[in-house]
């Protein structure tokens, strides 16, 4: 058995001790921003980027991977107590959960969501063993065409099916490709875009940019927003235990939650929250008694975290198999490995097989450590809750600007971070998103390449990326999404319309 | 129609200003053919469909009604002087004042009493210090007389 080989490589790397203790650091910190309301993953990761560049690649990997879903078991905790989401993945959390904790069954919901993110996480991971593989092999018969042409896919799928108007999320996608553009072009020499000024000619640091966009403008936000509720009641073992009926309640919503999320995870473009959003949907239509939903039904909670942590586990399958990220997070978890000098990509699982291994093992040891963090030792996550943000986000800022500041051990970057700071909250305002932007910057420098190369072989010929089969399809597909997406969006706009125009001779009659 | 969708509308003459600018301003790179392209070719050819897109955003807006921006000002400037702050000092003051300085700075976005800002200040200078210069390794001059 190859694959059972190849993992008892990956157990020897991650049973290390230091990569132990990154893993239980990077879940950790993981659960608590995911606790945290006003504080994502992608600001976390960012947050830890920089320490990265003094720590070995595979344990600065699972460090960051443990902070992403360490943060899916995290975000349930006060979706449940405070009806806020802790984040994006968990808002639907909140239906169920909530109303649970005011029937004071916020321990068994707490409980049931913590056994229902491991379930999703585990089925997660073996999915993620499974198709590796085999994903690998396709992935190894790729050309540039066929890379550029993926790219265009991921892009134009993060771009419409995340965000509300496809236009907007194009929008950043591109204005994020033309950051990337920013620097020195590798095949020519000329820096670009650099405006005379010697530091521009690195292009912007993704530290930087990932900081300014998330970190900031979260911060700018967050700081007014009254957050109101102190939670007084205790949270013990005892009100912890679900019943029978719940656990019987359970087990279906949680497979079936796994699937779903292990399917969207992997696909580029959608995600641990849009899963989450589907499962809750499927358990909705599958219910016999719809109507208990939004009253504190159990599959309400354990079928969504399923879904958003088995989503976070497969959402590695095309970064590490292919190099092709499918969202802002993972992207930035590409750009860590990219700094300590490895591509991911087909070759990564025979080039660097402990790195990859150890990764996927290192899964299977975290989501055993987040049971561990978030059932004994709930009440000191609860009692985070009661920190109010006025304490927390300076401490916050302070270190994003010892982060970016310590890449390069320069000041010029703190001034960077302060400009796309205000484009990041003037983004907020305006009511686009950051996170394809993100996509674009990162991947920009990849697809510009593999689009020269792709040109090169062909002489010049566009046609290649129609006749080869796999690129060709790649496009049809993302002409399909990007025209079923504008076309919908065209379709509520006329709605929107007509709805007024009927109000406003309603109104005049 | 009395309020039009600004967001969009600022938005999308934002995303057409950047795209010719883009594209204009690559203009002075080797443009290059379609079998070898030059400096020029990639960002001449995004900043046109960032301008078209700006359009594909603005044009719909003129015709919707829309919510009006609320702006966060006082957190947005006290953020803005933090960074500033600390961009400034940290190569003259050392990273245990600059930080006390900068979260002094941040932390007059909210309505904290005094006494409890000079308490935070210290205390998150400290954990700074611990976390950056003893934990990591990192080399940073620690006070002012340390350069």
């Amino acid at each position: 058995m190859e694959t059972l080989d190849s993992l008892y490589i990956g157990l020897q790397a991650a049973l290390q001790p230091n990569i132990l203790l990154y893993c239980f650091f990077g879940v950790f910190l993981g659960t608590f921003i995911g606790v945290l309301p006003g504080i994502g993953p992608l600001a976390a990761i960012s947050l830890l980027l920089p320490i990265t560049y003094h720590i070995e690649p595979t344990a600065a990997i699972v460090m960051l991977a443990g902070v992403y879903y360490g943060a899916e078991y995290g975000g349930s905790t006060a979706s449940i107590l405070l009806n806020l989401p802790g984040t994006a993945a968990n808002a639907v959390t909140c239906l169920d959960g909530h109303p649970m904790a005011k029937q004071g069954r916020a321990g068994v919901a707490l409980f049931m969501t913590t056994i229902a993110s491991l379930v999703g996480g585990m089925i997660g991971v073996f999915a993620l063993i499974l198709f590796s593989p085999s994903i690998v092999e396709i992935g190894l018969k790729f050309g540039p065409a066929e890379y550029f042409s993926l790219m265009i896919l991921g892009l134009i799928s993060a771009s419409t099916l995340a965000s509300g108007s496809p236009a907007k999320g194009m929008a950043m996608v591109v204005f994020g490709l033309l950051l990337g553009t920013i620097g020195t072009d590798i095949n020519s020499g000329v820096p670009r875009f650099d405006f005379g000024i010697a530091e521009m000619m690195d292009g912007i640091s993704l530290v930087g940019l990932a900081m300014g966009l998330f970190g900031i403008s979260e911060i700018i936000n967050s700081i007014t927003i009254k957050r109101d509720g102190k939670i007084t009641e205790k949270i013990t073992m005892r009100s912890m235990m679900p019943t029978k009926k719940d656990v019987k309640d359970s087990i279906k919503p949680m497979l079936r939650g796994s699937g779903i999320g292990g399917f969207f995870g992997a696909l580029p473009g959608t995600g641990a929250a849009i899963a989450s959003f589907i499962s809750y949907a499927v358990e909705k239509k599958v219910a016999k008694d719809p109507t208990r939903f939004g009253k504190g039904a159990i599959e309400g909670i354990t079928a969504p975290e399923s879904a958003n942590n088995a989503a976070a586990q497969t959402a590695f399958i095309p970064t590490l198999t292919l190099g092709i990220p499918g969202s802002a997070t993972m992207a930035i978890m590409l750009g860590a490995l990219i700094i300590h000098g490895i591509q991911p990509g087909p070759m990564l699982m025979s080039e660097q097989p402990t790195l990859f291994w150890g990764l996927i093992v290192s899964f299977f040891i975290g989501n055993i450590f987040l049971v561990v963090l978030n059932i004994p030792l709930i009440g000191m996550w609860v009692s985070l809750l009661n920190i109010p943000y006025r304490i927390l986000y300076p401490a916050i800022l302070v270190f994003i600007m010892m982060g970016v500041y310590s890449v390069h051990n320069s000041t010029f970057d703190l001034y960077v971070v302060a400009i796309i700071g205000i484009i990041g909250y003037g983004m907020t305002l305006l009511r686009f998103e950051a996170a394809p932007l993100l996509l674009g910057f990162i991947l920009g420098p990849l697809m510009e390449e593999n689009l020269r190369r792709a040109l090169l072989l062909s002489r010049g010929d566009m046609a290649t990326f129609i006749d080869r089969p796999i690129s060709m399809w790649l496009l049809i597909i993302s002409l399909l999404i990007l025209s079923w997406s504008f076309f919908g969006s065209f379709r509520s706009f006329l709605r929107k319309k007509t709805l007024a125009k009927e109000q406003a001779a309603a109104g005049n009659a | 129609m009395k309020n039009r969708d600004t967001r969009d509308l600022i938005g999308g003459i934002a995303l057409i200003a950047i795209g010719v600018f883009a594209a204009m301003h690559a203009r002075q790179y080797e443009l290059g053919e379609l079998q070898r392209m030059g400096p020029g070719y990639f960002p001449t050819v995004l900043g046109i469909i960032l301008a078209v897109l700006g359009v594909l955003v603005a044009v719909p807006a003129l015709f919707r009604e829309g919510t009006s921006i609320k702006i966060e000002w006082k957190s947005l400037l006290w953020v803005m002087v933090s960074i500033l702050v600390f961009a400034v000092l940290l190569n003259h003051l050392g990273m245990i004042f600059t930080s006390a300085l900068a979260v002094i700075a941040s932390s007059m976005a909210s309505d904290i009493k005094w006494k409890a800002r000079l308490i935070l200040s210290g205390c998150i200078a400290v954990i700074t210090y611990l976390i950056f210069s003893f934990g990591l390794g990192m080399v940073i001059p620690v006070w002012p007389w340390s350069y």
